[in-house]
């Protein structure tokens, strides 16, 4: 073995030299842009986490009907959890001959453990923030109280026995959410006072939320401990499960974000597997003459291999330190957008950083470099003996098994892990076939083309295994870019579409048969345009096919939590907006007690077509069949049942109706009107929330935008890597045509002919396989609708056309200019 | 064949190597029986294609041979593995190329220094140092092989060549890239520091008078000794 100076002295001289540019550029982007996207989106992931807590106001929260038992708590505050306390239950307050139902919440002293509430204490003046809820003897009411029961702040509410001061109005609690449907105006106090207004007796209806935050490690064996002791009435909430609407979002967006950052990857790869070609094919000589003065092969493998490994270290530490310095930036430029407290970088995804630099360089780079330890000693006299090239399954294997390790990150799933790797492996052998058949066929046609033309299809045949393969590099570059631009532009559009600028900001509830056709009236007058008003009825599902749900149903799953309260239950003759059938058949004409069931919860309660239900409504066994299973977003602001029944069969059951509304900030005195009009409905407004998602929504496009810069700038680093991976033996060709006499423009156009056709032939290809991969991808991954992206056709052919073509031109353009017995000599 | 130095240093025995064709099989040289003394200098001459380059590759044990044997310094070459082989050059051979070969993003020193590098001598700058002054390239010594002249560049090489002391050196066309003055300051060079070190030298020639500088002439015609 040789000393490692000597390595480090080689590695030296051959930097200096300029031998290693391209390859520390490939390596540097490489680790530069995966270690910022890894720590943009691992803090991005952890503040929205961290945010969407602030949903539930904590991290995880355990809802009761009655009190847990003190250990509970106990344990948490060993696995040092902070918590916090909140009771929640209707009461009818009564002042100055005014009533209203108040959802009351009485909170102990840390809530919330996440988030903040708002507070004023007029309507001019500013909303504050408040980390605590009121204090003993205090209340805090939303604005509809003071009305509803004509109070100023100051003045006393009674809540059951106990008197309040309300010294604030509340404008914004975290997690009000709870049952949408049973929103009422909320009246905050202290839990101390709680006992005091003698509400809570045994057999009352109040709800406990015990929340806990902490970290994620100690949430979660919290959890597990917890879990197995929760009673049929007791529920574990956290984010990804509680909140459909936000957790689909930031799963999409960790998906994409994970997506992003191995395609930035995959391409890197390929200029350090086209830069290490070059850097090989320039080293066979001096690898001859090292042989020559007596390195054994392993000398040379050592001496090559330990070189690349320290250069891989030096650069992916310098890639990882501007990767931070470039994630840092980012958010500096997102500052407006994000929340006041953004995670820190955690130092895990720094070093993750450093170790897929390592890897990424050795996988892609060490099957070229191999081919050094087979230069034999005999090339000094002879320069035409050429190493072997290393084995195929070596080079494309390292750099598969690598590719198929990142998807495996990507995607935890080890089905879908092989079924993209055997898909993969069929196109590029596919594509790679296509490209070969298209260069026979160009062949044929050459004796009867022009000289430019022969010329520039001649580059292209002399060595078409260097071109097919080559058209493959350009091509997959292509595939990341489209695909990495194409899913950002649909899972934008896809989230906007979702949320339109006019999407429903209030439910109107409780409304009663009888005032339907003056309300809509009234809606009209008002130009308010609303959802249309479903009946809804309130029931328990009891039975499936005969067996009770609580023998079908597993723990904790969003069926168990279903089978436990009262769902909302309509009918409907028309399939409503955004649902969609993904079993079964709507209703034909005049079908009675039939009933069509939301998928996810058809899944979690085994629910199929054709059985049959047992609800009790009010008493009163309602039973209908499965007629079909329905696919809804919950994104949507609007209306969305689990349960609807086919027209006419609600009919006999007492029902209330249910509607959805957008209502702009300048007509807000409508809604007074509607209070005061129809004092039995209940108005809620969700304005806020959807202000929330939006801002949520706006920031994830944001740093969606920022990492397509970063997957674009590697691509097109890529593209002039290869190009000039390519150069010297075009660089020695074309300088032997300019001694034999072709002139500069023939040179220009053959050139340009070349690399346009390469880059059209990529751009061809890379439409076919991108379209394949997004309809996979969107199926299987993210769950959009695949749309076939027209312009794609055409752009990405122009694109690579014009990308490729301009590139090589600009690469080779020294040929003409200078003498060729410099370009000779130089190379 | 008689000389006035004793010991052998290379000697072959029904050497011959081949290379199997389309068209059946090629002998490139055939039946070399040649014995080299400590000291000697050789010149190996033919035509194009007479399997000049393919002798000196074998007797440097660059290449291995089809049938016969080769013994350096007493040692058989044929036996060795390709490890084996390289250990003998590292220890007992300096080349000198007909294209320079030197590495071009190296200096002038750096490429001297080399071959002292790789066999871990921790007085490499020195004796690197010493022997480019020897050549007369103290001024040249920080300059790249594209900034020298091809003189220069066959100068470092000669200094590449001998700062190992090898026992035997072997020349490949070492003036076949130079003009006649330069190639002749060259010869000069390279017997003056033949002599210095006591090296036996191989070389390859198609040049008359540089064989003639030559103790002994070894004449090949179609992979024989004609």
């Amino acid at each position: 073995m040789k000393p490692l100076t000597l390595v480090v002295r080689m590695l030296w001289r051959d930097t200096r030299s300029g031998e290693l540019t391209i390859l520390v550029l490939a390596l540097l982007i490489a680790v530069t842009s995966s270690t910022a996207i890894t720590l943009f989106s691992n803090r991005m992931e952890r503040t929205m986490t961290e945010q969407t807590a602030e949903f539930l106001a904590a991290d995880l929260v355990i809802t009761s009907h009655a009190p847990v038992p003190d250990t509970w708590l106990e344990k948490a505050g060993q696995f040092g959890l902070a918590q916090s306390q909140t009771a929640e239950f209707s009461s009818v307050l009564i002042e100055h001959d005014e009533m209203l139902l108040a959802g009351v919440k009485a909170a102990s002293t840390h809530y919330p453990l996440r988030g903040y509430l708002k507070t004023t204490t007029s309507d001019y003046s500013a909303e504050a923030i408040e980390h605590q809820g009121p204090e003993s003897g205090k209340a805090w009411v939303e604005k509809r109280v003071l009305t509803a029961l004509k109070l100023n702040l100051g003045d006393v509410v009674t809540v059951g026995e106990k008197k309040l001061t309300v010294t604030k109005i509340m404008t914004y609690e975290p997690d009000k959410q709870g049952d949408i449907y049973s929103f009422s105006p909320r009246l905050m106090m202290n839990k101390q006072d709680l006992q005091e207004t003698g509400i809570v007796q045994p057999g009352s209806h109040v709800h406990y939320f015990y929340q806990f935050s902490g970290e994620p490690s100690q949430l979660s064996e919290f959890k597990s401990w917890v879990k197995p002791q929760l009673n049929l009435a007791q529920r574990i909430m956290d984010i990804h499960e509680d909140r459909p609407e936000l957790g689909s979002a930031l799963n999409r967006a960790e998906r994409y974000l994970g997506l992003s950052s191995i395609l930035v990857i995959i391409i890197s790869g390929v200029a350090i597997a086209m830069a290490t070609r070059r850097y090989t094919e320039r080293h066979l000589d001096a690898t001859a003459i090292l042989r020559c003065l007596g390195s054994k092969q392993s000398d040379v493998l050592w001496l090559f291999v330990s070189q690349f490994v320290i250069l891989g270290l030096v650069v992916s530490a310098l890639g990882c330190l501007l990767g931070w310095f470039g994630q840092e930036m980012l958010f500096r430029l997102l500052k407006d957008l994000l929340p006041q407290t953004v995670a820190k970088p955690s130092l895990l995804a720094v070093f993750l950083g450093l170790i897929s630099g390592m890897i990424v360089l050795l996988g892609f780079a060490l099957p070229p470099l191999l081919r050094l330890k087979d230069v034999s000693p005999s090339r000094v006299l002879r320069r035409d003996l050429e190493p072997l090239p290393t084995s195929a399954w070596l080079v494309y294997g390292l750099s598969a098994g690598l590719v198929t390790v990142l998807i495996w990150r990507y995607t935890q799933d080890l089905t879908m892990t092989a079924t993209i790797f055997c898909f993969g492996l069929i196109a590029l052998l596919f594509l790679g076939f296509l490209v070969y058949l298209l260069l026979m066929l160009a062949r044929r046609f050459l004796p009867a083309m022009g000289l430019n033309w022969r010329f520039g299809l001649q580059g292209l045949l002399k060595n078409s295994r260097a071109t097919i393969s080559q058209i493959l590099a350009f091509t997959i570059t292509l595939v990341a870019m489209a695909l990495s631009f194409t899913v950002r532009n649909d899972l934008i559009e896809n989230w906007h579409k979702q949320l339109p600028d006019h999407a429903a900001n209030h439910f109107a509830l409780n409304i009663f048969a009888e005032q339907l056709p003056k309300l809509q009236k009234d809606f009209t007058e008002q130009g308010i345009e609303g959802s249309q008003f479903y009946p809804v009825v309130r029931g328990r599902l009891t039975e499936i096919n005969g067996v009770p749900v609580q023998k079908v149903v597993s723990k904790d799953s969003q069926g168990e939590s279903a089978t436990h309260r009262e769902l909302s239950l309509t009918s409907t003759e028309n399939l409503p907006e955004e649902n969609k059938i993904t079993a079964g058949t709507w209703w034909s004409p005049g079908q009675k007690n039939g009933v069509s069931v939301e998928q996810k919860l058809a899944e979690s309660l085994r629910i199929n077509l054709g059985d049959n239900l047992l609800f009790v409504v009010g008493g009163q066994p309602l039973t209908a069949t499965v007629n079909s299973i329905r696919a809804l977003h919950w994104e949507t602001m609007k209306p969305n049942f689990y349960m609807i029944f086919s027209p006419g069969t609600l009919e006999s059951y007492p029902k209330t109706f249910l509607t959805s509304f957008y209502l702009p900030d300048n007509k807000k005195t409508a809604l007074n009107k509607l209070v005061k009009n129809y004092p039995a409905m209940t108005i809620l407004e969700v304005g806020l929330l959807l202000k929330q998602f939006k801002t949520i929504i706006t920031q994830l496009t944001e740093a969606i935008n920022y990492l397509l810069y970063f997957a674009l700038m590697a691509g097109f680093t890529v593209l002039f890597a290869a190009i000039y991976s390519t150069l010297d033996n075009r660089l020695y060709e074309s300088a032997i045509l300019r001694t034999l006499g072709a002139n500069r423009s023939l040179l220009r156009r053959t050139h340009i002919i070349e690399f346009t056709l390469i880059g059209l032939i990529s751009g061809v290809l890379a439409v076919i396989l991108s379209e394949t991969l997004l309809f996979a991808l969107y199926a299987k991954a993210i769950q959009i609708d695949y749309r076939p992206t027209w312009y794609l056709w055409a752009a990405l052919p122009i694109i690579g056309a014009f990308a490729v073509g301009s590139a090589g031109y600009w690469g080779v353009r020294r040929v003409a200019k200078t003498p060729p017995l410099t370009v000779l000599r130089n190379l | 064949m008689q000389s006035q130095y004793s010991g052998t240093i290379i000697l072959t025995e029904n050497l011959g190597k081949s290379v199997k064709t389309s068209s059946g099989t090629l002998h490139i040289l055939l039946e070399i029986d040649l014995q080299i003394y400590v000291g000697e200098s050789i010149a190996i001459v033919g035509e194009s294609g007479s399997g000049k380059s393919t002798l000196i590759s074998l007797l440097a044990g660059l290449d291995t041979p089809t049938t016969g044997s080769i013994m350096l310094a007493g040692k058989s070459l044929t036996k060795m593995d390709e490890d084996g082989r390289a250990a003998i050059r590292n220890q007992y051979i300096g080349f000198v190329f007909q294209s320079f070969q030197l590495l071009q993003g190296l200096t002038a020193l750096e490429n001297v220094m080399l071959p002292l590098e790789l066999r871990n001598d921790k007085n490499a700058r020195n004796a690197a140092t010493a022997l480019l002054e020897r050549v007369g390239l103290s001024e040249r010594l920080t300059h790249t092989p594209k900034q020298l002249s091809g003189g220069e560049q066959q100068r470092v090489a000669l200094a590449r060549a001998f700062v190992t002391k090898p026992a035997i050196l072997f020349a490949d066309e070492p003036t076949g890239n130079l003009d006649s003055k330069t190639g002749a300051t060259i010869v000069d060079l390279l017997f003056e520091l033949n002599t210095e070190n006591r090296t036996t030298l191989i070389l390859v020639t198609h040049d008359q008078s540089l064989a003639m500088r030559c103790q002994r002439t070894i004449k090949l015609s179609a992979g024989k000794f004609a």
